[in-house]
């Protein structure tokens, strides 16, 4: 019997892609939340916090993914909330990325000067009216070309959950699954990779187009 | 009418301020001259806020500055600030750098607020560039951007820190030009400065800071002209 690749093949990958895609989608934006929340928290003056949050961070940096992976889903295991395979590399994933947004935010958030915010306070801005006004706007234009460098490198992590053996699988392990039957790998890989290229692209493209129109307006100095 | 009594503030070790004195009456020009670090800037910030004090106290208009009953937010409305270091907001046009707080804080509709902006401009000579943001600003316009942003929230005072120290010779002219003009129309300015003619010709009265403390305090032209303490003298004799 001679195996090829066939049209049932060709959706396998895609519906890899779909799941590689939500999944980049689902825990950058989780990930995204609580790292803001954590950067942001990071920027008070209060030296307890923001150590304590430091070490989660350099913990969370420091571990391989994979190994998160693994001891994330044993754990919940043990403590007797055994969670979907996706559910739990999902949260791992949002956790893991958090750690990396958290300091990309506290970096956005540090770029406006001192004297621009006691300047926008002097105004009688309170806070948040000077966080939201100022601080927001400036920062997210200083790090966002960093953030969108996390989210790509997330899209491509997310195929190492298959280490849970999540079915249906994501893009990488949907791939792996067909070079074993076929024994083609260079096609497959190819079109694989062709796949995670139109994916990133696709982000890139959008973030391009956020950066020029800031830079059209001559915002950025 | 500012009352400073017996303010004292130290970051860490370092005590800058050593027990500080002074009273500026409304219509007033008050310049503070004295050696960088001898604590002019930080009494600025203390006057609205922007630093805590240690010790002391400083009313505005008969309000306890920093009684934690004050609204600190509020009572800063009365205060405009401008500072050495150019800080204008980077992300927003003139029109709305100047209109931002009126519409944020004073809850003015756009129209009225941008209305409020190009009038202001206008005062300070930035009628033409209302569209341009801050990085197409040369220093002494961007100075002039941070003064038309602070009057716009109607102050009541201006305080006002090295406002011309970090512009090339040629744009200071511009700058104190402004304040000439403020001070015409009897704005209230507390000014940290070290532009000595500017001070003799504008201020009522000029304090010489030295180490922390008041060291000398008097009519203007007396001070300048003819200070009596070996410090003033020193010190006018080395920057005159």
């Amino acid at each position: 019997m001679i195996y090829t690749f066939t049209t049932n093949d060709f959706w396998f990958m895609v519906q890899g892609a779909g799941i590689t895609f939500v999944l980049t989608i689902a825990s950058g934006f989780l990930g995204t939340v609580m790292g803001f929340l954590i950067g942001w928290a990071r920027t008070a003056p209060n030296f307890l916090i923001y150590h304590l949050l430091g070490a989660y961070i350099d913990v969370i940096r420091s571990v391989p993914l994979i190994i998160q992976f693994v001891l994330f889903n044993s754990f919940m295991a043990i403590l007797g909330y055994p969670l979907n395979p996706f559910i739990s590399g999902l949260i791992t994933l949002s956790i893991y990325i958090s750690g990396y947004v958290a300091e990309v935010v506290k970096a956005g958030i540090e770029s406006t000067p001192r004297v621009t915010r006691l300047a926008a306070r002097g105004l009688g801005m309170t806070y948040f009216q000077d966080f939201y006004n100022i601080v927001l706007p400036i920062g997210v234009r200083t790090v966002f070309p960093a953030w969108t460098g996390l989210m790509l490198g997330l899209m491509k992590d997310t195929s190492l959950i298959a280490v849970l053996g999540a079915t249906p699988p994501e893009l990488l392990r949907a791939s792996q699954i067909i070079i074993n039957r076929i024994q083609e790998p260079l096609m497959i890989l190819l079109g694989a990779g062709a796949f995670y290229f139109v994916m990133c692209y696709a982000i890139t493209v959008f973030a391009k187009r956020y950066e020029q129109g800031w830079e059209q307006k001559k915002e950025i100095a | 009418m500012i009352e400073i009594r017996d303010v004292h503030k130290s970051f860490g070790k370092l005590e800058v301020l050593k027990g500080i004195d002074l009273d500026v009456e409304k219509g007033e020009v008050v310049c503070l001259i004295g050696a960088s670090g001898s604590g002019k800037s930080t009494l600025l910030l203390c006057i609205n806020a922007l630093e805590r004090i240690d010790r002391g106290k400083i009313f505005v208009d008969d309000i306890d500055v920093h009684s934690p009953q004050t609204n600190q937010d509020h009572l800063r409305r009365k205060l405009g600030i401008i500072f050495q270091q150019f800080n204008a907001f980077p992300h927003l046009t003139a029109l709305n750098n100047v209109s931002l707080a009126p519409r944020k804080v004073l809850k003015m509709t756009t129209t009225d607020a941008q209305e409020l902006a190009v009038q202001h401009l206008e005062r300070v000579g930035l009628g033409d560039k209302v569209d341009q943001y801050p990085a197409q600003l040369s220093g002494g316009q961007q100075q002039r951007l941070a003064i038309a942003r602070a009057l716009a929230m109607n102050p009541d005072y201006l305080l006002l820190d090295e406002v011309t120290s970090a512009l090339d010779p040629e744009l200071v002219g511009e700058v104190l030009d402004t304040l000439r003009m403020l001070a015409q129309d009897g704005m209230t300015m507390i000014a940290v400065t070290h532009e000595m003619p500017f001070a003799r010709e504008v201020a009522d009265r000029v304090a010489f800071f030295h180490e922390g403390v008041i060291h000398e305090v008097g009519a203007a032209k007396d001070l300048i002209n003819s200070p009596k303490k070996k410090r003033t003298q020193e010190f006018l004799g080395n920057i005159l």
